[in-house]
């Protein structure tokens, strides 16, 4: 592929990126929100997996009257979409920690915010990594799907303009770049999960599960 | 913290949720009409609740669902069929699991959008190709999982099996089956929601005709339509809903009597607001110690939570949520059925 194309993947994995990483925070941050307020969590539980379940891409048509075909769009959508996988398992793994430890660090005086830091947070991490590597697959879903739908630029619009052109070999090629990105990026966060989670596994190894 | 009975707990919980939906519909309707929202770019909660019960009275409705459903039911028998067949020849040899496990790897990696101008180009916007998408979207997590799960039989199983000459299909129905459901189980309840949104976005942008298709047509019909489409969304939503926790009822009937369900069924009974949303956590992992447990070799048969639909619809409320955990599962190589083993044992 030529120039071009590759100027068209930037801007993709811009909105990529950053929707993402909007995804992650929030949905990290809200986990733990309502980790920590129960009454909240039960509450909103039906209404948070009925977003959860809701297939993201019906939303891009409402994306576009709110927020036009811009960046704004994009990226909305894109962090829409995968912030629920991270929500849901940041919930999950939090709710599983032991209280024992919870208990430990209290009595050893460590306040509770440090507490979340260091006791929940590490021991929610694989939940949370998990939660994270299936949001990134959303991502580049929703990236797709948004440019396909709206867009004048982007991977998704190349592979749907090459389509509708009847120009085969250039669809071809936009496909095989799509489906590099999404094994590069599956690469790229086995990797950084390794590294981060290194020692989780490394637990894991000495006391023989499985 | 005061001590309240469980049955307490339960009308708190679901007068919260009443609470909760109501502030919302009422936000939305009080946005648009004080005018922060443009009634031509999002439609107040009146309009689109007038528009859903029009198109409830409808008979397109129904047919758009019947078709949606259609491509959801196709491609996942067909992607899971084969997912079956595939991984457990795969996972119950070592060589070739070896062989290939780095293959489907790929492919698993691979977004399914990809695919669907493939699909597109070779059999246009018809049920073939909605529901070709959804089997090649649902296949690859769930043959990686199945091949986990045949081969986490325990040894000592296999060995017997091997020592009393158990072979063939009733090796298969009745040693291997029974050991992978719970793998199988897991990768079953994530295909069945991303085949519902596949066959949607193979509806929406493909053109196959189904829900999606119809959002896409009042969308573009104008702003007139527009509460049309969010009824539609609404609609795409609460069948996700449905399917997944009907999905979660039927396997706590089949897997009623593994040891995953039953120490799902204690806790709960132990702790009654674990229900709902996040009972997700019972499948997922070990119970803390001290949680009342009871006799671990004790079925107990809870009566199925019934899924209550209540003011608008809207009100899923006692959703075994058993369906939320959405990756955990597919993901990190069998690790909970590693965990929830090892502390059986423990």
């Amino acid at each position: 592929m030529t120039g071009p194309a590759r100027a068209e993947l930037s801007t993709s994995l811009e909105h990529l990126v950053v929707g993402y990483v909007i995804a992650g925070v929030v949905g990290i941050g809200l986990g733990a929100l309502l980790w920590s307020w129960r009454y909240l969590r039960d509450a909103t539980s039906p209404y948070v997996y009925f977003l959860y379940v809701l297939p993201a891409p019906v939303l891009v048509p409402a994306a576009m009257t709110l927020f036009g075909i811009g960046f704004t769009m994009k990226v909305v959508l894109i962090a829409f979409a995968a912030l629920w996988p991270t929500l849901l398992n940041t919930l999950d793994g939090m709710r599983g920690v032991d209280q024992v430890k919870l208990d430990t660090s209290r009595v050893l005086g460590v306040s509770p915010l440090g507490s979340v830091f260091r006791v929940v947070l590490p021991a929610a991490a694989p939940q949370i990594v998990a939660g994270l590597r299936n949001s990134l697959q959303v991502a580049i879903i929703l990236m797709v799907v948004s440019e396909w739908e709206a867009s004048s630029d982007g991977i998704g619009y190349y592979i749907v303009n090459a389509q509708q052109s009847f120009d085969y070999v250039g669809m071809w090629s936009g496909i095989i770049v799509l489906a590099i990105i999404g094994i590069v990026a599956n690469l790229l966060f086995v990797a950084a999960e390794n590294r981060a989670l290194h020692w989780h596994y490394g637990a894991r190894a000495v006391e023989g599960t499985r | 913290m005061l001590r309240r009975s469980a049955r307490n707990r339960g009308w708190l919980t679901y007068g919260l949720r009443l609470v909760v939906l109501a502030a919302a519909l009422g936000l939305w309707q009080g946005l648009s009409a004080a005018g922060v929202i443009r009634a031509d770019e999002f439609p107040s909660m009146s309009q689109t609740v007038t528009a859903l019960w029009d198109l409830v009275t409808q008979s397109a409705l129904w047919s758009a669902v019947g078709q949606t459903l259609e491509g959801w039911a196709l491609g996942l028998l067909i992607g899971a069929a084969a997912a079956l067949l595939v991984g457990t020849l795969i996972g119950m040899n070592g060589f070739a699991y070896r062989s290939v496990i780095g293959v489907i790897e790929f492919f698993k990696a691979i977004p399914v959008i990809a695919i669907l101008p493939i699909g597109l180009v070779l059999w246009g916007a018809t049920l073939t190709m909605k529901f070709a998408l959804v089997a090649f979207a649902v296949f690859w997590p769930l043959v990686i999982q199945v091949c986990y799960g045949v081969r986490s039989l325990d040894p000592v199983v296999r060995d017997t099996t091997t020592v009393l000459q158990v072979r063939g299909p009733r090796k298969f129905l009745m040693v291997i089956m029974p050991s992978a459901a719970p793998f199988i189980a897991t990768g079953l309840r994530v295909a069945v929601a991303v085949a519902l949104i596949v066959d949607i976005i193979a509806e929406l942008i493909g053109g196959g005709s189904g829900i999606g298709e119809r959002i896409l047509l009042a969308e573009n019909a104008g702003p007139s339509d527009y509460p049309q489409m969010y009824a539609y969304v609404v609609v795409a939503g609460i069948l996700g809903v449905l399917l997944a926790g009907a999905f979660a009822v039927a396997e706590r009937y089949a897997l009623h009597w593994h040891e995953s369900q039953r120490s799902a069924n204690e806790q709960e009974q132990g702790y009654p607001e674990r229900r709902g949303l996040t009972l997700a956590a019972s499948l997922s992992q070990r119970p803390s110690p001290g949680r009342p447990g009871g006799d671990p070799g004790l079925a107990v048969r809870r009566p199925v939570p019934h899924l209550v639909v209540l003011v608008g619809g809207l009100q899923v409320a006692v959703l075994p949520a058993a369906v939320v955990d959405p990756e955990g599962a597919v993901d990190p190589v069998g690790d909970r059925a590693g965990s929830r083993r090892a502390e059986h044992v423990a």
